[in-house]
């Protein structure tokens, strides 16, 4: 319990999910970064291209088909020199000896098409430009070369750029988590005080739901649901216990007096005395019986042999059995209807059921009370349908009288485990049906809803699991 | 009959003990399974009344030990562990019988007995005999010098799970259990109201052979049928 407090006081830790979200944030950024950098360089690159070609053509076109092309171009080039003092693109010729015939540039003769050169700007600077050279008719070599400064510029920041990017990232993609999670932590704190004073101890706090919205309002609400059901579940659990303590002091204190009356009594009466000590004995450990059986069915540890029940045996099975007993009590046992319906099912347990609410009768209502049993057959499955003409149930024992150890408040006799109609109802549960109690006016009519031959019967039960 | 008893309680071990001694069996007392497996090693017995749960080792390991070396020996288990589910455990186990706690001393004198006639009991359920009372399996039906009777399902299942124990003691859990199937104690008197009816239509054709054993069960006297 302490801790359990303890972890929960403890303000919410936001360092490593802060620090994973930062770093998807700076990945994604160093993607869209390099896919970025990558388009401008292709965009630029094929800029130059057009251009080297554009002006290439223009020169080459002028000579087309002409002997003396290489003089003529020369010329041009020469013409060009004089005209332009200042440019990013240079013309060379090399004649048909790759010697340089024209042009500034002291490069080597470069292949035919597109290519990159290197070559010494200003002083001892290596540069790189790219080059397009055409080959002409006479065996010469038309170069135009174009050194950009900005594609040059762009390579160089590009690294340096991209690893900005992703600190600048990292940084804010790290707050914005931090800060998120910090609001985060703050609407949970409340919450998390809540949870240690429950742990604590104390069931009745609920998480305010006034300042929350969106999904801390519907996780709150959810909780509070829980919250809701486990401190039914314990109120349960502590009536169950005291109840249980209670219908045991009856017989105990019975069989203490019997006990105590046998040591004082002379000896004839101490064979009748030990007999009905026996049987006070034997009514506590039908308690007990009752009381592992009821948990065994309502946390599901009851070994099923769950099968496809066909009902109307059943039951006519039940009723020869039972109608000794209720002919016995002064009373009969009628069949009113019985369909033939089949459902999946535990048999050992229906039977349980059928015998707890006949035996109920038998034990429950004055001499001479008839029962009718019915069985029909409807959409939903089938209804099983005991009937008395007893003097019936008060209005508030109803819902009552279901759980454990609750008992009819007319009831005069505590005869029975009193766990006989929480066993039955559980069962009805364990087959995903239900037990109604119905005022039959006069009597009581129990209906028990079973659905027929449910498929998913086997995996889900109607018994809680037990927290440990 | 000479039986091992293995409980480690002193005041059950006793009662036990002391129990059969006074109904004509004699027992060998083992407080731990170690105990226990020694006795059974030493001599012959001719059921063994194991309780489950023994200081040392488990009684599950005890039945292990005994099934192993080939013994068919009957076993019956006694447990503080009455669930259903430990029920079917200890009859998977090797088990022949199971019997939580508490217990009357009644209940496991019968089914100590049953189980140790069980090997030479009569076969089959066909033409259930005994003197001149017959049951009839296909029509239900009780006959006795020349008059029948009538039963229905509960009864003739009743007379015939009787008739096939003769002369034993048949206590009322044990009827529950083979007659109907019931994994769990009723609060009415199931046994006695459905054992009424079928005395009554037996001694209708002049036929009284079932007695009450106060406390202890019901016995069908083989004698009565003559």
């Amino acid at each position: 319990m302490r801790l359990i407090s303890d972890a929960l006081a403890r303000p919410a830790r936001l360092g490593r999910l802060a620090i994973q979200f930062g770093l998807a944030f700076a990945i994604a950024m160093i993607a869209i970064g390099v896919i970025g950098f990558g388009l401008a360089d292709h965009w630029v690159s094929s800029r130059i291209d057009q251009s080297l070609t554009y002006h290439a053509d223009k020169y080459v076109a002028k000579v087309e088909g002409d002997p003396s092309a290489e003089m003529h171009l020369q010329a041009a080039i020469l013409e060009w020199q004089h005209r332009k003092v200042l440019s990013e693109r240079t013309y060379i010729l090399f004649d048909r000896n790759d010697r340089r015939i024209a042009g500034r540039l002291d490069i080597r003769p470069p292949p035919a098409g597109f290519s990159y050169v290197h070559f010494t700007g200003g002083g001892r600077h290596v540069e790189e430009g790219r080059a397009l050279a055409k080959r002409l008719p006479r065996g010469g070599l038309f170069v135009v070369v174009q050194h950009s400064e900005a594609a040059e510029g762009l390579h160089a920041i590009l690294p340096w750029a991209v690893l900005a990017i992703c600190l600048v990232a990292l940084v804010l993609g790290v707050s914005a988590t931090f800060l998120f999670a910090k609001l985060t932590a703050e609407r949970l704190s409340e919450t998390q005080h809540i949870a240690a004073a429950i742990a604590a101890g104390d069931l009745s706090r609920r998480i305010p739901m006034d300042r929350l919205d969106g999904m801390f309002a519907e996780q709150g609400e959810s909780l509070n649901q829980m919250l809701d059901h486990m401190e039914e579940l314990v109120r349960a659990q502590q009536l169950f216990s005291s109840n249980l303590a209670h219908d045991l002091r009856t017989p105990l204190m019975r069989l203490r007096s019997l006990l105590e009356t046998a040591s004082r009594d002379d000896q004839v009466t101490f064979p009748s005395l030990l007999e009905r000590a026996e049987r006070e004995c034997t009514s506590i450990i039908n308690i007990f019986d009752a009381l592992l059986r009821l948990a065994e069915i309502e946390t599901g540890q009851h070994p099923t042999a769950m099968a496809q029940v066909s009902l109307r045996p059943l039951l006519e099975d039940i009723a020869d059995t039972m109608e000794p007993v209720i002919n016995d009590c002064g009373g009969t046992l009628a069949v009113r209807q019985l369909d033939d319906v089949t459902i999946t099912g535990d048999p050992d347990l229906i039977n349980q059921l059928m015998i707890n609410l006949i035996e109920n009768v038998a034990t429950h209502t004055p001499r001479g009370t008839n029962v009718t049993l019915a069985l029909e057959s409807g959409e939903s499955g089938a209804m099983i349908t005991v009937c008395d003409d007893g003097p019936g149930l008060a209005t508030g024992d109803f819902v009552r009288i279901t759980k454990p150890f609750e008992r009819g408040s007319a009831a005069s006799a505590r005869t029975g485990s009193g766990l006989g109609l929480a066993i039955a109802s559980a069962i009805a549960r364990f087959h995903r049906g239900s037990l109604e109690l119905v005022d039959a006016s006069p009597g009581l009519e129990v209906r028990v809803r079973i659905p027929a031959n449910d498929d998913q019967n086997a995996s889900v039960r109607g018994g809680m699991p037990r927290a440990s | 009959m000479h039986l091992l008893i293995v409980e480690d309680d002193h005041v059950i071990a006793d009662h036990i003990v002391s129990g059969l001694g006074h109904i004509g069996h004699s027992a060998t007392l083992a407080r731990t399974g170690a105990e226990a497996i020694k006795a059974w090693t030493e001599r012959s017995h001719h059921a063994v009344v194991l309780d489950r749960m023994l200081p040392d080792i488990d009684g599950m390991s005890v039945i292990d030990h005994m099934r192993s070396s080939g013994s068919t020996t009957p076993v019956l288990m006694l447990s503080a562990l009455g669930s259903v589910k430990n029920r079917i455990e200890g009859l998977q186990r090797g088990a022949d019988d199971y019997l939580a706690k508490p217990f009357s001393l009644d209940e496991l004198a019968a089914r100590l007995d049953a189980l140790v006639r069980r090997g030479t009991s009569r076969p089959g359920k066909i033409g259930l005999e005994v003197g001149s009372l017959q049951l009839d399996a296909s029509s239900h039906r009780a006959s006795f010098r020349g008059k029948t009777a009538a039963l229905n399902r509960k009864q003739y299942s009743l007379l015939a799970h009787l008739m096939s124990n003769a002369d034993r003691i048949v206590t009322k859990a044990m009827l529950l259990e083979a007659v109907w199937s019931y994994s769990f104690s009723t609060a009415t008197n199931i046994i006695e109201s459905n054992m009424s009816r079928l005395r009554t239509g037996l001694q209708e054709i002049g036929c009284d052979p079932i007695e009450t054993q106060r406390g202890a069960g019901y016995i069908l006297r083989s004698e009565r049928c003559a």
